[in-house]
């Protein structure tokens, strides 16, 4: 029994960092159609930026994190995707999988293909223990991260005038440009949100790791992106939601499989997904065709 | 009565057009291989590895470029292609201590290796026919995912079943050394002319038909899913076969080498030539094998008069990526526009099929 609560502590603090990775890529793919494969690498950026300044203390080192992922998505859009306006959502999901995979290799040049290591958050690293049950102390933090986080972003998108742009240009892109929101500026403002988010998903992948190589964000994106299209990529909450369920599933696969079946834990995941495209390819919470629409 | 000639004409011009272009690919194809033939050691083997992703990217056309789908896992029938190559052709006696956790009944099966390519493209076409139900239905972005989860699928259980290969961490090994230039551009001959009797086929023609307008070809009664799997499949094929001269060229197989970085340079050669035309997918292939070549030579260092000039290890890869997404951009239907090469001595373009409009 405390195994099983172990284990679930532990998938839901999975689902919640995959959930916040899931939701970045809805928050750009709600406003220009861009499934962006390169939000790997704005973790990856924020990872490293942990790792190599983490010896000036905690209170530089976060917010120096925050500032490169953001700054890395913006200038992902002002220099790729800006230029990318009439393109498909599948010739832009090839533009991004190939800037991911240059900007690894750039990555690599830099830093070298070995992994830098740091005790970012060591602090966090250690068991609690609540009426017999060992609990990370992570997985406690990341689970009150991610709310805290879901929390500031559902009051900024509901109740700032930025926001509810935000959220218009979500819903229907030409409409709102037609009541005079500024599209640049929508635009620009997933991008920076979803770069704010990253630098959460890469403080808590970092802590949990300890150790950042140039591919460090690639299985976090591939199953976030795999999360966000199941459960409804163009609407926020589909995008959350699947994340969180991909992130929850693959956790409790690997607590509760047998040795050699846990080795295929991502193949029974893609498989899953495979599965729910068939029966409901706009998403599990999306009634009808809703990524149809270009 | 002129112009029932230029008419006669025109029809002429329809049908030997799009043979030109078969040939001119034919052509280009033998003459890149034979200059090379003169250059040294390294250059052919990069050449035959550049072959045999000619040839991947002319099973990617057969089907994105057909269909308009996108699809990340064609890498997977190039991976069972090649591993039911690496199974039938490697010694039994070596599979017996390499290999010792397979099934028993695979230490024995044996075939020459020429037979094995072909059972290799069955197998990839099998697989792609078992898959394409579940896929084929798929547009866009959701055809990307899926297509991209199918190749983590296959490149998970390659890596870790050991009933069907190594141990997860290790390497096929042992695989004969039997496939040399000369033929490796046969079977690439052979591809660019398989592509080419596809594309005049029906179910190529209404893929295109629905590539243009789905709701209009769906509404004249095409019935797309089925084509699609059609498509689908024969690419298969050719991406098995193709799976199976990488592992008798590259003649250690590991998983990890047949994954997303495969599917990364066989999309960036795909888009740089242009995905709609065939013409796009070899031109594109041989383009960026070129390149390709000339960063490894840069990287090792070239003189020019009393220069060495070269690069750093890292940054081939690098311009590699800035192609990609700088075509993406600036070219978006890459350099041949989508277009197949037409006969030169005319001096109106021929209209092919596979043309979209020009609205660029």
């Amino acid at each position: 029994m405390n195994q099983f609560i172990q284990s679930l502590v532990d998938a839901i603090s999975g689902g919640a960092i995959l959930g916040l990775a899931a939701l970045s890529i809805g928050l750009v793919f709600g406003v220009i159609r861009l499934a962006n494969f390169a939000q790997g690498e704005i973790i990856t950026a924020a990872a490293y930026t942990l790792i190599f300044t983490w010896q000036f203390g905690w209170f530089i080192s976060i917010p120096l994190s925050i500032i490169v992922a953001v700054a890395l998505s913006l200038l992902m859009e002002f220099s790729v995707f800006s230029r990318m306006r009439t393109a498909t959502p599948a010739t832009l999901l090839i533009a991004s999988f190939g800037l991911s995979f240059l900007l690894q290799r750039v990555y690599e040049l830099i830093f070298s293909n070995t992994v830098q290591t740091a005790p970012v958050g060591s602090a966090l690293a250690q068991s609690i223990d609540i009426g017999g049950v060992r609990i990370q102390m992570l997985s406690v933090v990341t689970i009150i991260l991610a709310g805290a986080l879901l929390y500031g972003l559902t009051l900024f998108l509901s109740k700032s005038s930025l926001g509810l742009q935000l959220q218009a240009a979500a819903a229907d892109f030409q409409t709102a440009r037609l009541i005079g929101i500024s599209a640049s500026r929508v635009i620009g403002l997933s991008f920076a949100l979803s770069g704010v988010l990253a630098a959460a998903v890469a403080f808590v992948s970092t802590v949990q790791t300890g150790a950042v190589g140039p591919s460090f964000g690639v299985p976090i994106v591939i199953l976030a992106l795999v999360g966000a299209v199941i459960g409804g990529i163009d609407k926020l909450s589909g995008a959350l939601a699947g994340g969180f369920l991909v992130g929850f599933a693959t956790s409790m696969l690997a607590s509760w499989l047998p040795q050699d079946f846990s080795n295929f834990r991502d193949a029974y995941v893609f498989g899953l997904v495979i599965l729910v495209l068939l029966f409901r390819p706009s998403g599990l919470l999306i009634r009808g065709r809703g990524v149809a629409r270009t | 009565m002129s112009e029932i000639l230029s008419k006669g004409k025109t029809s002429l011009r329809w049908r030997l057009g799009p043979l030109w272009s078969l040939v001119s690919l034919l052509l280009l194809v033998y003459l890149v291989t034979l200059a090379n033939s003169f250059m040294g050691d390294s250059v052919q083997v990069q050449l035959q590895f550049a072959l045999v992703n000619l040839i991947i990217v002319v099973a990617l056309q057969m089907f994105i470029g057909t269909s308009g789908v996108l699809s990340f896992g064609h890498i997977a029938f190039v991976a069972v292609g090649a591993w039911t190559v690496g199974l039938l052709t490697i010694e039994p006696d070596l599979k017996r201590s390499l290999l010792s956790d397979m099934f028993p009944f695979l230490f024995d099966v044996q075939a020459p290796w020429l037979v094995a390519v072909f059972i290799g493209g069955i197998v990839g076409g099998l697989l792609a026919l078992i898959v394409s139900p579940f896929l084929m239905r798929l547009n866009g972005l959701q055809a990307g995912i899926a297509t991209f989860a199918l190749l983590g699928v296959v490149t998970q259980v390659l890596t870790y079943w050991s009933s069907i290969g190594p141990r997860s961490g290790q390497s096929m090994v042992g695989i004969p050394d039997v496939l040399n230039l000369q033929t490796t551009m046969f079977f690439a001959l052979g591809a660019i002319v398989i592509a080419w009797l596809f594309q005049r086929t029906r179910p190529a023609r209404l893929l295109r038909a629905a590539r243009e307008d789905g709701i209009a070809a769906a509404a004249s009664g095409i019935n797309v899913v089925s084509q699609r799997i059609i498509a689908f499949t024969i690419s298969g094929v050719v991406a098995g076969v193709a799976g199976g001269l990488f592992a008798l060229t590259n003649r250690v197989l590991q998983a990890s080498q047949l994954g997303i970085e495969l599917t990364f340079i066989t999309l960036a050669m795909l888009v740089l030539g242009g995905m709609l035309s065939l013409s796009g997918a070899v031109i594109g292939a041989l383009v960026f094998s070129v390149i390709d070549v000339g960063l490894v030579q840069l990287q090792s260092g070239v003189d020019i008069g009393s220069l060495v000039i070269s690069i750093p290890q890292g940054v081939r890869p690098i311009i590699l990526g800035l192609i990609l997404v700088g075509f993406l951009i600036f070219r978006p239907r890459g350099l041949t526009g989508g277009r197949e090469i037409v006969w030169p001595f005319r001096s109106q373009r021929t209209a092919l099929p596979g043309l979209p409009p020009n609205n660029e």
